[in-house]
C-alpha cells in the first residue's frame, strides 16, 4: 500500500527550484514591518498582551514548520517549548545565572534533547514517530510534575523575573513586545533565506520524496535530525521568553494540548508556506480571547477548521492565490 | 506490610486492568491496520460509548447489557458515517488522516461538552459485591467487565475469522492492493473497519462507564493506553495488543503497588520508548514496507 | 400643551439619563470544568445570587449612585497558566478591580503577583496557606480551609471515635500537599499520627493499587481530606469493592452530596465530615432552596461562604463609598467584624497563622453522613468541638 507523506497533496509538482527564484515581494516585507510595527501604537494593554503571544507563536510555530518540511510530525513541540522554559528559568532563578546566558542554557538544552531524542527514534517514519514524540511529550510533563522539589510540581514557578537585555529590564508590555517582534521577524526571514539554500532545499526535497532523495545523496535521517534540533531549539527560546513574559510556568502550559494548537496553527495557516506559521497563529492566537465565554464553541471551531482546511485548503491559507502572489511562492 | 496479599492483589488487578486495556486497543489497532490512520478521536468514541449507555440506564431505564449492545449500534452507524463524510479523503494518507482525527476528536468532546456540561455523571454499577480467593479480593463490577470483554473478544475472533466480510477486512489488513485486486470493495471495507474499530471502543466505554465515571473528559486515558498497547505490540497486530496489554496492566498494577502512581507511569513510558527504539515495530508487529 | 408636553417629555429625558445606571463588572476566575467544577460552579452561583440581591433592590449603593452589578465569569479549568490569561483578559481589557476565585491553589498562587500589583481584591477558594500573607493585601479567603479544622475535628475523632489508625490519600498538587503536611500535623498532635500517606495524580480514576496499600497496613479509616468530590466517590466506591469496612474521614471541603451521588448511600455511611453550615438553620435552608431551584443540583457547601463573602464585599464598597479605589475598599473590608451572614456570626481572623486578617472565621459543625444525609454531631470554632 502506498504511503503518502504529508506532501501527497502538497507539492506533487514541484522539481528542482530555479536558480533564480523570484524572491519575496518588497511588498510582503513592507506589510511585515507595518504589521510588526502597528501593536506599538495600541493603547489597550490586551491588545499588545495579545500581539506579543502572536510573535511568540509565530517563533515557535515556525520551528515545527522546519520539521515538518523534512515530512515528519512532532506532537511534543510543547515539550521542548517547556525544557527552554525550565531550564532557563531553575538557571536564573535558582543558580543566579544572567538572563542571556540561561537563555542561551535553555535553548541549548532543548536542542540537546532533541538531538538525543531524534537519534534514537527518527528512524520511524510517520505514525510511529508521531506517537513516540507523544509518548516523549507525556513524559516530560510528568517529570515536571514529579519532580516537585526542584520544579515545584503542580504549583509550578512564579515570580519569574522578567528578561532583560544589556542592563534594560523589559518589564513593560511594549518593551517586550519589541523583542518579541523582532524575533518573530527573525524567525520568517529565517525560513525564507534557509529554504534558499542548498541545504534547505534539501530538506524540501527528503520530505517531497524520501526515496528519491536518499538515492541522490541526501542523507534523509540526517536532514530531519538537523530540523527537529534546530527546530526545537527555536521551541526553547519561544519557551525562554513565554516564560519570562507570564511570569509563571508550569507543566500544564506544555501539554500535549498545546502541541496540537502548534499544529492547527501550522496547517491551517499552510505547512510549506513561510508565511504558514505567521497566518496560522495570527489567526488562531487570539481566538481563544474571543471565545473566552464559549470554550467548547472555539474548540469545535478549531476541530472544524482543521479538517475544512486538510481537505479544502490541504496547504494552508497561505495557498490562497492573493496570499501566494504577496508571498511570491509557488506552492 | 503483607507481601502475599500486595503481590496478590496487585497481578489479579493487573490482569483485570489488562484486559480492560485490551478492549480499548483493539478497535484502534483495526482501524490503523484498515486504514493505516493513527485515530486520534479513538478515546472520544469510548467517551461516546459511555455517555450512550449512561443515558440508556439513568434516562430509559433499560437493562445493562441491552444499553451496552444499543452503545455499540449506534456508534457502529456514527463511525460508518463520519468515516465516509469525513475520513474518506486521507484514506491510506497517514499524516493527513491523522491529523484529521486530531480535530474530529477535538469537535466530538466539545459537543458532548456543550449537550452534557463538563460534571462528571455516575452510573449504578453493572454488579455489586465481591468475590474472594483467598485474601484476594475481585470485585464483581470489574469482573463482569472482563467476562464481557472475553465474549466480545471471541465474537470479533470468529467475525475476522470465518465471516465473509471479517476475511475481507483481514485481507485488506493485509494488503490493500491485492485484496482490491480480489475483488473485494475498499469503498465498503474502509467504512467497515472504521465503524467496528470505533464500535469496539464504545464498548469499551459503556462496560467501563459504571466502574469509573462518565464524563467529556475521560477519552484521554483509554486513548493513551490504546496506543502505548498497540505501539508496544505492533500497529495492525492483534496478537501482539493481547500480549501487550496484559504486560501493560501488569506492569502498571505492580508498579503503583509497591512503588507510586508518578513513578509507574514513568516507567512504563521510558519502557515504551525504549522498546521502539529497539524494536520499532512492537513486539509482534510486521515489519513496514 | 404641545409646549408643555415637550418640557415633560425634556424632563422625563433627563430624569431618564440621570437614573441611567452605571454597571459594577466583578470578575471570576473559577473551575467551570474538569475536577473542582463543582466547587467552581457552586462560587459562581454564590456571586450570582449576590448580585441578583443587590440588583433586586434597583441597584448596590454606593457614594450616592446606585451601581447594576455584573458578574464576569471565566473557567480556568483549575489550571494556573489558563487563571493566568482569564486574569489578563479580566483586568487589563473587561477592567475589573474585583475577583472572585480562583478555586485552586495553584492558580491562585500564579495569579496574585498580577492581582496584588494591579490592586484588585480577590476571595479565593484556594486551601493553601502560601495565598494568605502580609504581603498580599488584596488577597481574602471567605472559606474555612483544613488549616482551621483539622486539629479540632482529628481531636475529636480521636477522642470520641476512638479510631488510631488512618491511612490518607492525597492529590500530588499543590492543595493535596498542603494539606498532608497540615493533616500530618493535626493528627500527630492529637496523638494518632497517620498509618500511611499516598498521593495521586489530579485525573486518576483506578484507586485500587493505593487502597490495597492502605489496606494492607490495616488502617481504620480513610482520610479523604480535600480531594474533590467525584473523585473523593471514586475512592469510597473502590475502597468498598475491595472489602474496605471501614470509616471515611474528609477533613477538607464539602463534597457530601456528589460523594453520595458517585459512591452509594451506603458505601459511605459513617463518613465523617465537617460542615460551614447548620443544614437546618432556616436561612441555609431557604438558601439551598432558591439554588436548587434556579440550577436544579444541589447547593455545594461552599456556595454559601462565597454568598456571604460577595455580600461583605458590597458592604465594604458601600461603606468606603467608592467602587474604584480598592484600598479603601479593602479597609472598609477588614474591619468587618460579626457581619449577619447565612454561616452565622463572620469576622476575619488569621493574623497569628498567615501574618494578615484575611481569613474568614465562622462556627463550623462536624457530622456523620447517616443514609446519605449529613447528621450533625458537634458544634465547633477553630478553638475545639464540643
Amino acid at each position: 500500500m502506498t504511503r503518502h507523506s504529508i506532501f501527497t497533496h502538497a507539492n506533487p509538482t514541484t522539481g528542482k527550484k530555479d536558480g533564480k527564484s523570484p524572491g519575496v515581494p518588497v511588498l510582503a516585507w513592507l506589510l511585515l514591518a507595518a504589521l510588526a510595527v502597528a501593536p506599538l501604537g495600541f493603547s489597550s494593554a490586551f491588545y499588545v498582551h495579545l500581539a506579543i503571544l502572536i510573535c511568540l507563536n509565530i517563533f515557535i510555530v515556525s520551528g515545527l514548520a522546519l520539521l515538518t518540511r523534512t515530512g515528519q510530525l512532532s506532537l511534543c513541540h510543547a515539550a521542548f517549548v517547556g525544557i527552554g522554559a525550565y531550564v532557563s528559568v531553575l538557571a536564573q532563578m535558582r543558580l543566579g545565572i544572567p538572563f542571556l546566558a540561561a537563555a542561551a542554557l535553555g535553548t541549548i538544552a532543548a536542542s540537546l534533547v532533541a538531538y538525543l531524542l531524534g537519534s534514537a527514534i527518527l528512524r520511524l517514519r510517520g505514525v510511529y514517530f508521531v506517537l513516540i514524540t507523544f509518548a516523549f511529550g507525556e513524559l516530560f510533563r510528568l517529570l515536571m510534575l514529579d519532580a516537585a522539589s526542584v520544579t515545584g510540581g503542580a504549583n509550578g514557578i512564579a515570580r519569574i523575573p522578567a528578561a532583560s537585555l544589556l542592563g534594560v529590564a523589559l518589564d513593560t508590555r511594549k518593551a517586550f513586545y519589541c523583542l518579541a517582534a523582532v524575533l518573530a521577524v527573525a524567525s520568517i526571514a529565517f525560513l525564507v533565506a534557509f529554504f534558499r539554500t542548498p541545504k534547505g532545499h534539501a530538506l524540501n526535497a527528503v520530505g517531497e520524496n524520501p526515496g528519491l532523495a536518499e538515492s541522490s545523496g541526501i542523507s534523509v535521517r540526517k536532514s530531519q535530525l538537523f530540523a527537529f534540533t534546530v527546530g526545537s531549539g527555536m521551541a526553547g527560546l519561544g519557551g525562554v521568553l513565554l516564560s519570562r513574559y507570564v511570569g509563571y510556568i508550569s507543566p500544564e502550559s506544555f501539554s500535549a494540548q498545546v502541541s496540537i494548537a502548534a499544529i492547527i496553527m501550522l496547517v491551517v495557516g499552510g505547512r510549506m508556506s513561510i508565511a504558514g506559521p505567521l497566518i496560522g497563529a495570527l489567526i488562531m492566537t487570539p481566538l481563544p480571547e474571543l471565545f473566552r465565554g464559549a470554550v467548547q464553541s472555539q474548540n469545535i471551531f478549531y476541530g472544524v477548521s482543521l479538517i475544512l482546511i486538510l481537505r479544502f485548503l490541504p496547504k494552508g491559507i497561505a495557498s490562497l492565490s492573493v496570499l501566494r502572489r504577496l508571498t511570491g511562492e509557488r506552492l | 506490610m503483607d507481601i502475599s496479599f500486595l503481590l496478590g492483589q496487585a497481578l489479579t488487578n493487573g490482569l483485570i486492568i489488562g484486559l480492560l486495556y485490551l478492549l480499548m486497543a483493539i478497535g484502534f489497532t483495526l482501524v490503523f491496520g484498515v486504514m493505516r490512520i493513527a485515530n486520534f478521536a479513538h478515546g472520544e468514541f469510548y467517551m461516546l460509548g459511555a455517555f450512550i449507555a449512561f443515558i440508556c440506564v439513568t434516562q430509559w431505564g433499560l437493562p445493562y447489557m441491552l444499553s451496552v449492545l444499543v452503545a455499540f449500534v449506534l456508534t457502529l452507524l456514527l463511525g460508518w458515517l463520519l468515516e465516509i463524510v469525513i475520513l474518506k479523503p486521507f484514506r491510506g494518507d497517514e499524516l493527513n488522516g491523522l491529523i484529521a482525527t486530531l480535530g474530529l476528536g477535538m469537535v466530538i468532546q466539545n459537543v458532548a461538552l456543550m449537550v452534557f456540561g463538563p460534571d462528571p455523571q455516575s452510573m449504578p454499577p453493572a454488579a455489586e459485591g465481591v468475590v474472594t480467593l483467598g485474601k484476594i479480593v475481585m470485585p464483581l463490577s470489574r469482573l463482569y467487565v472482563v467476562a464481557f470483554s472475553a465474549v466480545v473478544l471471541v465474537a470479533l475472533y470468529v467475525f475476522l475469522m470465518h465471516s465473509k466480510a471479517g476475511r475481507a477486512l483481514r485481507a485488506v489488513v493485509q494488503d490493500m492492493e491485492i485484496a482490491s485486486s480480489y475483488g473485494i470493495r475498499s469503498s465498503a471495507a474502509y467504512p467497515l473497519g472504521f465503524a467496528l474499530g470505533v464500535a469496539l471502543a464504545a464498548i469499551a466505554g459503556a462496560l467501563m462507564a459504571p466502574v469509573f465515571s462518565v464524563s467529556p473528559f475521560i477519552g484521554g486515558a483509554p486513548l493513551f493506553k490504546a496506543f502505548i498497547v498497540v505501539v508496544l505490540g505492533g500497529l495492525g497486530s492483534i496478537g501482539g495488543a493481547v500480549l501487550a496489554s496484559l504486560l501493560l496492566g501488569i506492569s502498571e498494577s505492580l508498579g503503583s503497588t509497591f512503588f507510586d502512581g508518578s513513578t509507574a507511569d514513568m516507567l512504563i513510558f521510558a519502557l515504551v520508548i525504549l522498546v521502539l527504539v529497539i524494536r520499532p515495530t512492537g513486539l509482534l508487529g510486521r515489519a513496514e514496507h | 400643551m404641545i409646549k408643555q408636553s415637550l418640557v415633560l417629555a425634556g424632563l422625563l429625558a433627563l430624569a431618564g439619563t440621570a437614573g441611567a445606571q452605571e454597571t459594577l463588572k466583578i470578575g471570576a476566575v473559577l473551575a467551570l470544568s474538569g475536577p473542582g467544577a463543582a466547587w467552581g460552579q457552586g462560587m459562581q452561583y454564590a456571586a450570582q445570587f449576590a448580585a441578583d440581591d443587590v440588583n433586586a433592590k434597583g441597584g448596590l449603593e454606593v457614594g450616592g449612585k446606585k451601581y447594576k452589578v455584573e458578574i464576569i465569569a471565566y473557567d480556568d479549568k483549575y489550571q494556573a497558566n489558563e487563571a493566568m490569561t482569564a486574569v489578563n483578559r479580566l483586568i487589563f481589557d473587561d477592567k475589573v478591580k474585583y475577583i472572585i476565585g480562583p478555586t485552586g491553589s495553584a492558580p491562585a498562587l500564579a495569579i496574585q503577583p498580577v492581582t496584588e500589583k494591579n490592586k484588585v481584591i480577590i476571595m479565593t477558594l484556594a486551601f493553601t496557606a502560601k495565598a494568605m500573607g502580609a504581603d498580599k493585601p488584596y488577597t481574602f479567603r471567605p472559606v474555612l480551609t483544613t488549616v482551621e479544622t483539622a486539629g479540632p475535628q482529628v481531636a475529636w475523632i480521636s477522642n470520641t471515635l476512638g479510631i488510631k489508625k488512618v491511612g490518607g490519600l492525597f492529590v500530588s498538587d499543590e492543595s493535596g500537599q498542603q494539606q498532608h503536611e497540615w493533616l500530618t500535623k493535626a493528627y500527630s498532635d492529637a496523638g494518632i499520627p497517620l498509618a500511611a500517606s499516598e498521593f495521586f495524580d489530579r485525573d486518576r480514576v483506578d484507586m485500587m493499587p493505593l487502597i490495597t496499600r492502605l489496606m494492607a497496613k490495616g488502617v481504620e479509616a480513610i482520610e479523604l481530606n480535600g480531594i474533590s468530590p467525584t473523585t473523593a466517590g471514586l475512592i469510597a466506591k473502590q475502597a468498598r469493592e475491595l472489602g474496605f469496612k471501614g470509616r471515611f474521614i474528609r477533613s477538607g471541603g464539602p463534597a457530601t452530596a456528589e460523594i453520595v451521588n458517585v459512591a452509594g448511600a451506603k458505601a459511605v455511611e459513617g463518613m465523617i465530615v465537617y460542615t460551614q453550615f447548620d443544614p437546618d438553620d432556616p436561612q441555609v435552608k431557604a438558601y439551598a432552596k432558591r439554588y436548587n431551584d434556579k440550577y436544579r443540583k444541589p447547593m455545594n457547601g461552599f456556595s454559601p461562604s462565597f454568598y456571604d463573602g460577595t455580600h461583605m464585599l458590597f458592604q465594604a464598597m458601600a461603606k468606603a463609598g467608592t467602587v474604584t479605589d480598592t484600598d479603601q475598599v479593602r479597609a472598609a473590608l477588614e474591619s468587618i467584624k460579626d457581619y449577619p451572614g447565612i454561616l452565622g456570626n463572620t469576622s476575619w481572623t488569621g493574623q497569628q497563622m498567615y501574618g494578615i486578617n484575611h481569613q474568614v472565621d465562622t462556627p463550623f459543625y462536624l457530622s456523620e453522613v447517616v443514609a446519605g444525609k449529613e447528621v450533625i454531631r458537634a458544634r465547633c470554632t477553630t478553638a475545639g468541638c464540643q
